[in-house]
């Protein structure tokens, strides 16, 4: 498996966790004794806080991005063959041998503490940087321990679906350094491949009009999913994606593909990504100048009641009506399902590697968005440029700081570059060899090198890279062309809130959560849904509509 | 004086009473944050106090009614068709002569204790479930499918006869021991009278069992709000949280998994609170009845 670090390298697990946290604001709860100011950042006050954009000309992609017209969204570049000739963005090293501690999630393997990949880096680095990679499953329990106690590393990688579990724009300025006096302006230009990341990604790391993280994994262009299907299934039986028009043509591709006698469902999972077809959004919608909640709009009802309906239909693989979604890649690669939802980090090498195992004709596929109703303009929102965002300590010394920015210029270098194939690939000859014009890990990579373990603490912007699987990068770069255009800032785009503990309870609106999950795995009834909406509102959510129109619609705008 | 003489005794209890102090007793602390609006960040000692404001909201939310439901109609049910099931194997396993045929179904029976609840629900889901085994069978002789690993309906008799194929041998370790301290004389004395093997089972085992069985009926209703965990946790998506919520997955999701750990933390309580009274009660009972209970009055 290749480790190229782009949005879609992570482990299923991580992509669909961040897909679906795409979907939600970038919350962070403060608690109620908490002296946390409450809010959003405002336009004037992040537009002197964030850093200049000065975008890299290191290396040249084969296949260039695509722009998505007025959105501001643009496909990430993609790569067909590794760059031989491998340019140097640093000159020397950035370090100055300090010592630093750092965590990280790791959805798999934690390699062990000092191995010759670590080693290796505090020589390119100059600094003795003990990496602590934590598991990623239990990352979101293991993190607040750790602030309860104050005890954070010098640098840890707190993503963004987490701000609310971490509390991080209460830890912003009280145990986050503040990077602001760093970065603002012209001042990145010190550091200049974290100067080429975009403007929307600093968005997401900014409270308070502060600039107080680092972006990893940026992306011009992220959804929070897609609906895959298995291509090469769907081909034999002479069925295009671009068939699928509407939910009705869904749906009656569903009946065409289901035979439970042999044990084959047409859908596993499809809720989270589906139901965006039908125009509902990440959370909010201005409907006659006033803010509404997703659950209080139509649109989010016609798609529950389809989703229902589905669930009834016998179309829905039985373990994924069971809830079992652990389950989803077995059940895709196996053939059993041919349409599943997910996030798009799932359609990579390792993807294709695996599908391929199980079946030697596997081919992913995702349907085009689609208006539900098969009428109107189809339109799909954007998620967030960054959801992996590290931080400093506020402990650290301001020479500390200006080092550890250094060796995050380092990290951030562009793909192909000398510096990133360092990071990613280790040292050649010992971390990996040169196969083909493709890096190849050796024993010894497989076992040190994560792909994820450096690119958290600051990585360049995503390219999208399968060296050895030029079909899925070419499959994948067309379907993001074809549907680039269709995604929209939706309201309080990469805008980071903070909020009351109470307030934050209602956000995340579990009851109403749960019985959606109902609803959709064909247990409760959509009026089950809207009694829950109901009590919800009169519980929180009214008073959480309220408290956005005045904190955040009123004094920042809407974002987009 | 008895301090002294029971010096090697209290010694082998030290550790025992140093885990209970350090995992048991001093965590109790943390139920001041049922009175909190307690923020992590800040600790116990600056977080908000409000008074009984948690309990408030709790009593008002029919989420945590529909949990308790939940939990005391799964805890009735399980004492039901659950309690009596290691008796039983007991009694039966008692009954075979040969040791080493005792012995290879106490280690069959045994076995499922030690897989965890995730391997024990996937093992019911590759049999019982909608894809499973048997589902598969039906449907290929077309025939209508049973919808067992997912029917709110029936879900207190499914985790029921989970928790007995996988806790029903462990469950009878502490009967064959009460039936191995029945003094086999009694047996011979009963024989010898003509008594057959019902009668013999009727006056001299069971009750040779009663102080046992009491005994684990007390510890049982006191843990009756502690159905279990993970087993609830696991199924919850497959049947539905209106009937997989029990009050410790109520307080992991809407007390955990939202950060508002106060109010986890007072469902906590009223758990605790509730149950101590019910074991309390259970002795009381017990003691009624002239049996032990917990400890003898």
């Amino acid at each position: 498996m290749s480790s190229q670090l782009n949005r879609r390298t992570f482990v299923s697990a991580a992509a669909s966790v961040a897909g679906a946290a795409a979907m939600a604001p970038l919350l962070s709860a403060c608690g109620g004794g908490s002296h946390q100011k409450t809010g959003a950042n405002t336009k004037t006050g992040l537009k002197a806080a964030l850093p200049a954009y000065v975008p890299s000309t290191a290396v040249k992609p084969d296949i260039p991005s695509v722009s998505g017209g007025g959105n501001g969204a643009a496909t990430d570049p993609a790569f067909l063959r590794y760059p031989t000739d491998q340019v140097a963005t640093v000159s020397g090293v950035p370090g100055k041998g300090g010592s630093y501690t750092a965590v990280t999630p790791l959805w798999g393997t934690v390699p062990p503490a000092g191995n010759s990949f670590y080693q290796a880096m505090n020589k390119a680095l100059g600094v003795d940087l003990a990496v602590k990679p934590a598991d990623g499953n239990n990352y979101n329990t293991i993190v607040p321990t750790m602030t309860a106690a104050r005890r954070l590393p010098d640098w840890i990688q707190l993503p963004a679906w987490w701000n609310n579990a971490f509390n991080t724009g209460e830890l912003a300025g009280t145990q986050l350094a503040d990077l602001t006096p760093y970065l603002a302006g012209d001042k990145v230009k010190k550091y200049p491949n974290l100067a080429a990341l975009p403007t929307g990604a600093w968005q997401t790391c900014a409270w308070g009009d502060k600039i107080y993280g680092i972006p990893c994994v940026s992306t011009n262009f992220s959804l929070a999913g897609a609906i895959f299907y298995r291509r090469d299934s769907l081909e034999a039986k002479g069925i295009t994606a671009d068939q699928v028009k509407s939910a009705d043509d869904m749906w009656n591709l569903g009946k065409e593909l289901t035979d439970a006698k042999r044990g084959v469902w047409a859908f596993d999972d499809v809720w989270t990504y589906l139901s965006l077809f039908w125009g509902v959004p990440a959370q909010w919608k201005l409907v006659d100048g006033k803010l509404v909640h997703k659950y209080e709009l139509p649109e989010f009802l016609e798609a529950m009641d389809w989703h229902y309906r589905l669930a009834k239909s016998g179309f829905m693989h039985p373990d994924a009506l069971a809830g079992n979604n652990a389950g989803q890649g077995t059940r895709f690669y196996s053939g059993k399902v041919l349409i599943a939802g997910g996030g798009l980090g799932a359609w990579n090498l390792a993807d294709y590697q695996s599908g391929t195992a199980a079946d030697k004709n596997y081919r992913r596929g995702s349907f085009n968005v689609f208006a539900a109703d098969g009428k109107s303009t189809p339109s799909i929102f954007l998620g967030p440029s960054a959801s992996m965002i590290s931080y400093l300590n506020k402990r650290l010394k301001p020479a500390q700081i200006e080092e550890l920015l250094s060796v995050a210029n380092y990290l951030a270098a562009p793909y192909g570059t000398r510096e990133y194939t360092m990071v990613n690939y280790g040292v050649e000859g010992v971390h990996y060899t040169m196969n083909n014009g493709v890096p190849t890990a050796t024993k010894e990579g497989q076992k040190f090198v994560q792909a994820t373990t450096y690119p958290f603490l600051a990585s360049p912007t995503s390219v999208i890279s399968n060296q050895g699987a030029d079909i899925v990068t070419k499959d994948y770069t067309a379907w993001a062309a074809a549907n680039v255009k269709y995604g929209y800032k939706p309201l309080f785009w990469n805008v980071n809130i903070s909020m009351s503990q109470s307030l934050a309870t209602a956000a995340a609106a579990q009851s109403v959560e749960d019985t959606i999950k109902d609803c959709y795995h064909g247990k409760k009834k959509v009026s089950d849904v809207q009694a829950a909406i109901s009590s919800w509102k009169s519980s929180g959510g009214d008073r959480l509509t309220r408290w956005m129109t005045t904190n955040v619609l009123d004094k920042v705008g809407t974002g987009q | 004086m008895r301090i002294r003489r029971d010096k090697t005794l209290l010694m082998m209890t030290v550790p025992s009473i140093a885990l209970l102090l350090v995992f048991n007793y001093a965590p109790l602390f943390g139920l001041a944050t049922a009175f909190q609006d307690y923020d992590p960040l800040i600790g116990v000692w600056h977080s908000q106090w409000v008074g009984f404001d948690q309990f408030r909201q709790l009593f008002h939310d029919p989420q945590f009614w529909d949990s308790l439901k939940n939990t005391i109609y799964l805890s009735f049910v399980q004492l039901i068709l659950f309690f009596p099931i290691p008796i039983v194997l007991a009694l039966l396993l008692n009954t075979v002569l040969s040791m080493r045929v005792r012995n290879f179904i106490q280690s069959v029976v045994y076995l499922p204790h030690f897989f965890s609840w995730v391997l024990t629900i996937t093992i019911f889901q590759q049999m019982l479930g909608g894809a499973g085994l048997l589902n598969q069978y039906l449907r290929s002789h077309d025939m209508s499918t049973w919808d067992i690993m997912t029917n709110p309906h029936t879900f207190a008799l499914l985790v029921t006869g989970q928790a007995v194929w996988k806790e029903a041998g462990w469950g009878i370790i502490v009967f064959l021991a009460a039936l191995a301290g029945i003094n086999s004389e009694l047996y011979e004395a009963a024989a010898a009278d003509g008594a057959g093997r019902w009668r013999r089972m009727w006056h001299i085992t069971l009750p040779g069992m009663r102080g046992v069985i009491v005994l684990m009926l007390v510890l049982r209703l006191g843990n009756a709000l502690s159905v279990g965990f993970e087993q609830f946790l696991v199924q919850r998506d497959a049947v539905g949280h209106s009937s997989a919520d029990v009050l410790d997955t109520f307080s992991f999701y809407y007390g955990i998994t939202t950060n508002n750990y106060s109010y986890g933390a007072a469902a906590g309580l009223f758990k605790s609170v509730i149950s101590l009274l019910l074991i309390w009660g259970a002795n009381k009972l017990a003691h009624a009845f002239g049996e032990d209970g917990l400890y003898r009055k």
